[in-house]
This record gives structure tokens, C-alpha cells and sequence, in this order.
């Protein structure tokens, strides 16, 4: 399995083998009883492990041994549909965040015993849509230095940082811009000296933040805000994703999507579309 | 989570068009509570705000001149940042107040933050809406047929024309969303009836059978689109309509055990729509299909209204006479009672399950709202594959260093 993927509007999750640019259908994993959202791989190393969220409000865990897949987790904290799911770096171990209508968020650590524990959090009030990790600084052991950035339906995009005493995150910092719904939250892989954020959001407009990192790695500034285009977006920004090296991100829009680069003075500038 | 909050008052309501909207409440007229009080006042409640609690304490309350049949509160206006609010009164005026004044200056006297007061009508005012298009113009009914359209920034008022045939209590009333001119009433008639205001007339009459359909909304995109109900017991149905064949409803919904008083069609999704009424009950409908999604915990009283949060749709509020006003979500699906409360010892139940919410809504069928629904995604993966997926197709694409995209992208069909 080189590569896999799949996104699926139907209450089961579709799983595709590509290899050389060919693909075939391998198993259909059947479980929700509404809409799933999204997957999402966890790292190799843990295992062949899919993760599925859902409209029932329900998180799905799926394991493959020997062909044969199986639930190995089911995650039922929130009470409202579970819109997105993110596996962190894989230095922290298995953790998987989870954003749900509930407005709360919730991580879930997989033990190596096989048993799992997971705190919850009040996320944004009446929905958080959206959530992803920061990448990892060092060695990932410094349990302080794992942040989570969410967005949500109260227009807001909020960055948490790990607390250890308390086994749960505090708020360290709201980012205001936003005049409607952040639909989707996206922290660049790279990490060299200075973090971005980027936030798409129903008002049509994808802002990024930025940060400067101090040289031990801990962030010592504000966060800075950039409109990555002067007018807004034809339609409501659904996604955003960065590319693994950091470099390139993807807006998606109800008829497009278009990529994005940053030039040597700090705007940004169109990278090209895909047509559809 | 379901139950959001609760407000102990019997009373009339309106949501703000607030992303974390506030809510206005009166006296509900013609009814009286456990107090027997004839005393009326105006509130407003902060029920999203960080410290409010299960019950929230108003941020605002005072006095009010009688109580109400109906409020509604405007889009932001001219010199109105958070738009006006208009009540209409027992007392046969209307009055509109400044919201922004009201939650700025919190006067002892609500008077201080009135805007105008229009005492045109002869008989107790039963609905006020503003125009869903032109947010300065405001409808108003009453009894024996009266209905008034006026202008809130010129404080003019005129007739919307001639009636087809003599009209009495019209205590329902509803703009069209899509034409500013067109808009609907119903009362005790019999039938629903639709006005233009460029033609200065009634224009069409509804109805079904005999039944007494009372309560009108329009569809939220599609302006000959209407949804009617019935207050009669005996038949307490839901239509929906399309005018170009206005003789036959096109769907018929079946689920009210008693009269039904209030209709609300989401404004974010043509799909869902809320009935409530005096079998207590609260109901979600998909009226495109024709089907009851979901039954919402009864109040222990006739449910007079029941309207979505226009700003956050997964929200909406749903009046009793059993002194509730009950804000509660779309969705449910925490575990069921048996789960919640799992006490082996008699007492112990007992004591937990009193503090357990135990009332929770019934899905027929799950049926996820429009605005959950991404309707495109694109995902990087490794060596700048970038995957797209849109409805029933996945494409991947190749994206190189410089952002060129690889035209022989390799597309596949689901």
C-alpha cells in the first residue's frame, strides 16, 4: 500500500490501493450511521490505522492485521456531529484531535497497553469546525511545546498549548479576523523560525497568521495577520491545506482550487488552479 | 448537549442577527401565569455569552407599556448598529425601540430608547415583521382585517390594497425572501392569502379542504414557494405550496396530534423546517421530501413559536405557555437515558436520574443540514500529490516545487 486515500460523503469509508498511478478499490468499512466527514491516516509506525469521524457524532478507530480490518476504537464524548479529525506529529505518540458541533474539542491518547484515555475541552461556542497540530519542535518531549490551533463558528481561531498538571490544554491565544465561520484551520509542517497558520472561513476570505519563533523554539511574539488575497474569494473557503514541505497551500472553493506561495517580501501570490 | 438553555418567562421572542445572536423577550399578551399578573416587561437575554448559565438572568429588563402578541428584531439599519426592535401591543400600538441604546445605557425607563411609537391600529396588534430585503420596512396586522405596511425611517404607513374578500383576525403574517413587494397573512379565515404591493392588492387565496390553515413562511430561496399549517385539532396538517399551481399543495405532512401555531423554514437550508403546537410538541421536517425528521421533548404546554437562530442555524428557541422558553440544538447524539444514569442501587437512581436530562429527541431519520456539507476538499500528501475530492469524484494531481500542475492529472470516478 503506497499510497492511500479516501473522502466519502456516505456512512462508510472507501479505502483505494494506488500504486503507480492505478488504483483499485480494497475495503469498504461500514459503521456510522450518518455522513463521515473525513479520515485520516495515523503514522505507519503505530500500525495500518485509519481514523473516520461523522455526522452520528461518533469518531471511528480502524485497524488492518493480517487483511482483516477491525474497529479498535469507538469515540462517543461528543454529542453533536464530529466535522474533523487530526492525527499530531508522531513523536507526541498516537493522539488524535477531534472537533465537533458540540463546540468542544477532544484528544484521544492510544496506550501502548492497548487502552486509550482522552480529556475534552470547550472549544468554540456552538461548533468548532475545524482543528490541526502544530509540527513538532525538538524531539517533541517538552509536553509544553505541543500547541493545537481551531476554528470555529464563533468567527474565531483559537491556538491551545498543552498543560501537564491539568492533562488537558489552555488557551494561549484568540485570533480575531474573521466576520463569519472559520471553516478550516491549517498550521504549516515547516518550522523554520517563524510558524503560519492559515484560516479559510466563510466569509470568504483565507487569512495567515504568523508568528516569529524565538531560537529555543518557543514562540515569543504576537501573531500577525495577512489577508492572502485583497478581494474576497468568489465562494465560501472550505480547506485549506499546506503542502509537506511548507511552501504551497491549497484553497479550496466551491468551483476551484487554487495554490498559493509566499514571495521574498512576505505577500502572497497566486501559484496556479486546478480547473475541475 | 441538546438543551442549551432555559428562560422561565411566558413570553414572545425574537433572536438577534448576531453571530452569537441575543435574544428579546415580552410579555406574551392574552394569556395570564401563575403569578396572575397583568405586568409586562421587555428582556433580553445573553445566552451565548461566556458566563451565562443552563438559566440565564436577563442583561436587560424593564417595564413595558402592555403586553405582546408579537416582536421582531431588524437587521443592523441606518444609525441603528444592532438594528431596531418592533413590538407590537395588546394595547393596539406599536412601539420600536434601539436595541443599541438598550444594551449601552440599560435605562430604568424603556421609553428613553424608544424610536417611534405608531398607534394606527384600532385593535390589538398580532404581528410585526420586518422586510427580509428592505430591513426598514415593517409589516403589521391586527383584527378586523387590518393590515399596515410602514416606512420606519420616514415613520410613514399605508394600506397594502384590496382584499379579495373581508378579512378578520390575521394574527399570521410572513414577507416573501426573495421579493421585497410580496408577502403572505393568515387568521381565521380559512384560507392563506398573498399580497403584492406593486399591484396594491390581494392577489391569491389558498386553500385545503375546509381547514382553517393559520399560519404562513415562505421558502427560503424559491419565491413562489410557500409552507402553510392548520390550528384546527381535527386537522392539524402542513402543506407546502408552489403558487404557479396554487390549487393543490404539493406535499401534505402528517405528524401533529393537535393544532398546529408556528412554522419556521431555515433560511441556510431548504430542508429543514420546525412545526410546534398545541399537542406541546416541537417537530423537524424535511418539507422538499415530505418527511418528519425528528420529535424535540414536549414542553408541558401549547407551543406558540418556535424560530431557528438566523445566524446560527444548528440553534433554535421554541416558546411555551408552561413559562419556558426552551434554546436547544438541532442534533443529539448522546447516549441514551439507560447509559447515562447507571446506578445499581435503588436510592442512588433515584437520586441521579432527577438530575439527569432525561428527555431526549427522537430521530426518525438522520439527515445532516446543509452547512455541514463541504462540497470540496483538496488534501496534500506526500511527493506534492494533491487530492481533491468534489461530490462523487476524487482527482489527484501532481504539484510540483514551483506550483505547476501536472496536466496529466489521473482522475477517477467513485
Amino acid at each position: 500500500m503506497e499510497d492511500t486515500l479516501d473522502l466519502d460523503p456516505a456512512p462508510s469509508d472507501r479505502i483505494f490501493a494506488i500504486e503507480n498511478d492505478q488504483h483499485r478499490l480494497v475495503e469498504t468499512l461500514h459503521g456510522h450511521e450518518g455522513p463521515v466527514w473525513q479520515v485520516s491516516w495515523a503514522h505507519p509506525k503505530f500500525g495500518i490505522i485509519l481514523a473516520s469521524c461523522s455526522y452520528d457524532g461518533r469518531v471511528l478507530v480502524w485497524k488492518e492485521e493480517n487483511g482483516v480490518w477491525s474497529t479498535i476504537t469507538e469515540h462517543r464524548v461528543h454529542s453533536a456531529s464530529v466535522n474533523s479529525i487530526s492525527w499530531a506529529p508522531s513523536e507526541y505518540g498516537a493522539l488524535l484531535l477531534c472537533t465537533s458541533s458540540d463546540g468542544r474539542a477532544s484528544v484521544i491518547e492510544f496506550l501502548a497497553d492497548g487502552n486509550t484515555k482522552h480529556f475534552v475541552f470547550e472549544a468554540h461556542s456552538i461548533g468548532a469546525n475545524a482543528g490541526t497540530w502544530a509540527p513538532c519542535i525538538g524531539d517533541g518531549k517538552k509536553m509544553e511545546d505541543r500547541r493545537i490551533v481551531t476554528g470555529g463558528c464563533d468567527n474565531l481561531v483559537k491556538i491551545w498549548k498543552f498543560n501537564t498538571e491539568a492533562n488537558n490544554v489552555i488557551l494561549e491565544d484568540v485570533l480575531q479576523g474573521h466576520t463569519d465561520w472559520v471553516r478550516d484551520v491549517a498550521w504549516s509542517p515547516s518550522n523554520l523560525g517563524k510558524s503560519y497558520v492559515a484560516s479559510a472561513s466563510q466569509d470568504r476570505t483565507v487569512l495567515i497568521w504568523t508568528k516569529e519563533t524565538s531560537p529555543d523554539g518557543s514562540p515569543s511574539s504576537q501573531w500577525k495577520k495577512t489577508y492572502l488575497t485583497k478581494d474576497k474569494f468568489p465562494d465560501v473557503c472550505w480547506r485549506a491545506s499546506w503542502s509537506l514541505s511548507g511552501n504551497i497551500l491549497a484553497i479550496s472553493g466551491n468551483d476551484k482550487v487554487t495554490l498559493w506561495k509566499e514571495t521574498l517580501d512576505g505577500d502572497w501570490e497566486s501559484a496556479g488552479e486546478v480547473d475541475q | 448537549m441538546v438543551k442549551l438553555h432555559e428562560i422561565d418567562e411566558t413570553a414572545i421572542f425574537a433572536w438577534s442577527n448576531d453571530a452569537l445572536p441575543l435574544i428579546a423577550t415580552g410579555t406574551l399578551s392574552g394569556v395570564m401565569d401563575d403569578t396572575f399578573s397583568s405586568d409586562s416587561s421587555l428582556s433580553i437575554y445573553d445566552p451565548f455569552a461566556a458566563s451565562a448559565t443552563k438559566q440565564p438572568a436577563p442583561v436587560y429588563t424593564a417595564a413595558a407599556p402592555g403586553k405582546f402578541a408579537s416582536i421582531d428584531w431588524s437587521k443592523p439599519a441606518d444609525g441603528h448598529a444592532r438594528g431596531v426592535l418592533a413590538c407590537g401591543l395588546e394595547n393596539s400600538s406599536i412601539q420600536l425601540y434601539d436595541p443599541a441604546k438598550i444594551l449601552s445605557q440599560k435605562p430604568t425607563n424603556l421609553v428613553d430608547t424608544r424610536i417611534a411609537e405608531y398607534t394606527k391600529h384600532t385593535t390589538p396588534v398580532l404581528q410585526v415583521k420586518f422586510n427580509p430585503l428592505q430591513s426598514h420596512i415593517l409589516a403589521s396586522s391586527g383584527s378586523k382585517g387590518e393590515i399596515f405596511i410602514w416606512d420606519v425611517k420616514k415613520g410613514t404607513s399605508f394600506n397594502p390594497g384590496q382584499a379579495i374578500s373581508p378579512m378578520s383576525k390575521v394574527s399570521s403574517l410572513a414577507w416573501n425572501n426573495n421579493m421585497a413587494h410580496i408577502f403572505g397573512t393568515a387568521g381565521d379565515n380559512g384560507y392563506t392569502s398573498i399580497w403584492d404591493l406593486k399591484a396594491k392588492r390581494e392577489v391569491l387565496q389558498l386553500n385545503y379542504s375546509n381547514t382553517n390553515l393559520s399560519v404562513i413562511r415562505w421558502h427560503p430561496s424559491q419565491s413562489t414557494k410557500l409552507v402553510t399549517a392548520s390550528d384546527s385539532d381535527s386537522e392539524p396538517v402542513i402543506l407546502t405550496w408552489d403558487l404557479r399551481n396554487s390549487s393543490v399543495p404539493e406535499k401534505v405532512l402528517k405528524g401533529h396530534k393537535k393544532g398546529i401555531l408556528s412554522l419556521d423554514w431555515c433560511l441556510s437550508d431548504p430542508n429543514l423546517l420546525l412545526s410546534s403546537g398545541k399537542d406541546d410538541s416541537t417537530l423537524l421536517w424535511n418539507p422538499i421530501e415530505g418527511v418528519q425528521l425528528a420529535t424535540y421533548p414536549s414542553l408541558s404546554n401549547w407551543v406558540h413559536e418556535t424560530r431557528f437562530a438566523p445566524k446560527i442555524p444548528e440553534v433554535f428557541a421554541s416558546a411555551s405557555l408552561a413559562k419556558k422558553i426552551c434554546i436547544q440544538s438541532l442534533q443529539d447524539t448522546s447516549e441514551p437515558i439507560s447509559t447515562k444514569v447507571q446506578s445499581k442501587d435503588e436510592n442512588d437512581f433515584w437520586n441521579e436520574i432527577s438530575t439527569t436530562e432525561t428527555q431526549q429527541p427522537l430521530f426518525k431519520v438522520q439527515q445532516a443540514p446543509i452547512w455541514l456539507k463541504r462540497p470540496v476538499s483538496a488534501t496534500f500528501g506526500y511527493g506534492g500529490k494533491l487530492v481533491i475530492s468534489k461530490k462523487e469524484e476524487v482527482k489527484i494531481v501532481t504539484v510540483s516545487n514551483n506550483g505547476f500542475i501536472d496536466k496529466s492529472a489521473k482522475e477517477m470516478i467513485t
